[in-house]
Parts: C-alpha cells; sequence; structure tokens
C-alpha cells in the first residue's frame, strides 16, 4: 500500500504529529467546524491544533471577508489543516 | 532521546503573550466580536480585557425581497472576564486603512 499524501511535498509524515512539524512555513487552509475557511501561512501551532499564522485571510461560503496580519486560533474549532499552493486571486 | 528543536520551538500561545497590555481583536462564537486591551490570559485561552467593546452580528433574510439585514449592537464594558471556550480567534486589531 503506498502511503503518503497526494497534494504539497510532504511525502514523508509518518504521523499525524509529524505531519504538523512539517508544514510550518507553508502556506495553509485552516477549516473550522463553523464551516469557515482561514488562509495564510502557518507560524506554528501546537499539539491542541491552536494555530498561529500569518497574512491570514478569512472566507465565508467562499467570499473573503477579512484579512488578518495575524491570527490566532483556538484548536477546538478547527476541522482541519491542509495544505495548499497558494496562489493569490483564486 | 534525541536532541530535537522543540526548545526553540515557539507555540501560538507564546505569540498571543507579545500582545499582552496590546489592543487586540477577538473573535467569539454566537457572531460575537471583542475589541478591547489584553491583560492577562491562560492555555484555555480565558481573557481578562480592559476597556471592551461587544459587536454583536445578526443577520435576517426578508422573505420576500432576500435581502440580507445585517444588524449590529453594541456595549461597552471598562473591564471583562472572557470564558476560553467561547474564543474562536484572536488578532491584532483590524486596521481600516
Amino acid at each position: 500500500m503506498s502511503g503518503g499524501a497526494g497534494g504539497g511535498a510532504v511525502g514523508s509524515a509518518k504521523t499525524p504529529a509529524d505531519f504538523l512539524k512539517s508544514i510550518r512555513g507553508r502556506p495553509v487552509v485552516v477549516k473550522l467546524n463553523s464551516g469557515v475557511d482561514y488562509r495564510g501561512i502557518l507560524a506554528c501551532l501546537d499539539g491542541y491544533m491552536n494555530i498561529a499564522m500569518e497574512q491570514t485571510e478569512e472566507y465565508v461560503n467562499g467570499q473573503l471577508k477579512n484579512k488578518y496580519g495575524d491570527a490566532f486560533i483556538r484548536g477546538n474549532n478547527v476541522l482541519y489543516i491542509s495544505t495548499t499552493k497558494r496562489t493569490l486571486g483564486d | 532521546m534525541a536532541t530535537e528543536d522543540d526548545s526553540a520551538v515557539k507555540e501560538p500561545l507564546d505569540l498571543i503573550r507579545l500582545s499582552l497590555d496590546e489592543r487586540i481583536y477577538v473573535k467569539l462564537r454566537a457572531d460575537r466580536e471583542l475589541r478591547g486591551k489584553l491583560h492577562a490570559y491562560d492555555q484555555h485561552l480565558n481573557m481578562i480585557l480592559g476597556d471592551v467593546e461587544e459587536v454583536v452580528t445578526s443577520v435576517e433574510i426578508d422573505d420576500e425581497t432576500y435581502e440580507e439585514i445585517v444588524r449590529t449592537s453594541k456595549r461597552h464594558m471598562p473591564y471583562l472576564f472572557v470564558r476560553g471556550d467561547g474564543v474562536i480567534l484572536v488578532s491584532p486589531p483590524l486596521r481600516t486603512s
């Protein structure tokens, strides 16, 4: 069985913890339980999935609603964290 | 134990510490937002804020016109304890440029 993800160059991550360590500094999409999307550059995160991001954009229903220079997101709200090839103006 | 770089790793909470005594913007559940001065916080994101403005946003959709009517109500408090489990996001205040 071939493991490893398809997109993003994170082929050698074995556990979720490894993944979390490997994605710092990358552009990510963070989806919250509420459905709101945050796109930005991952500054750091911890085991509770608390997240610190830079250049964050908030998308509600696919629409850009807000921009934050820095954003800290409480981990319990996070549904997933995904890496992305961030294309501005997408 | 293999030496890891973890001693130098910053946690998101460490970065919030940089905002102590600064004004911040907090997004809460139930469509609420706060702007105030961060006096204290903990790992639950319980916070003590001073000179705080709370904005509650509600959106009504008109049955006939399907118009979105956005209403906000505000209140101001000199001092506020925020329970951490309602916090969604914390950020330096949005600058209106």
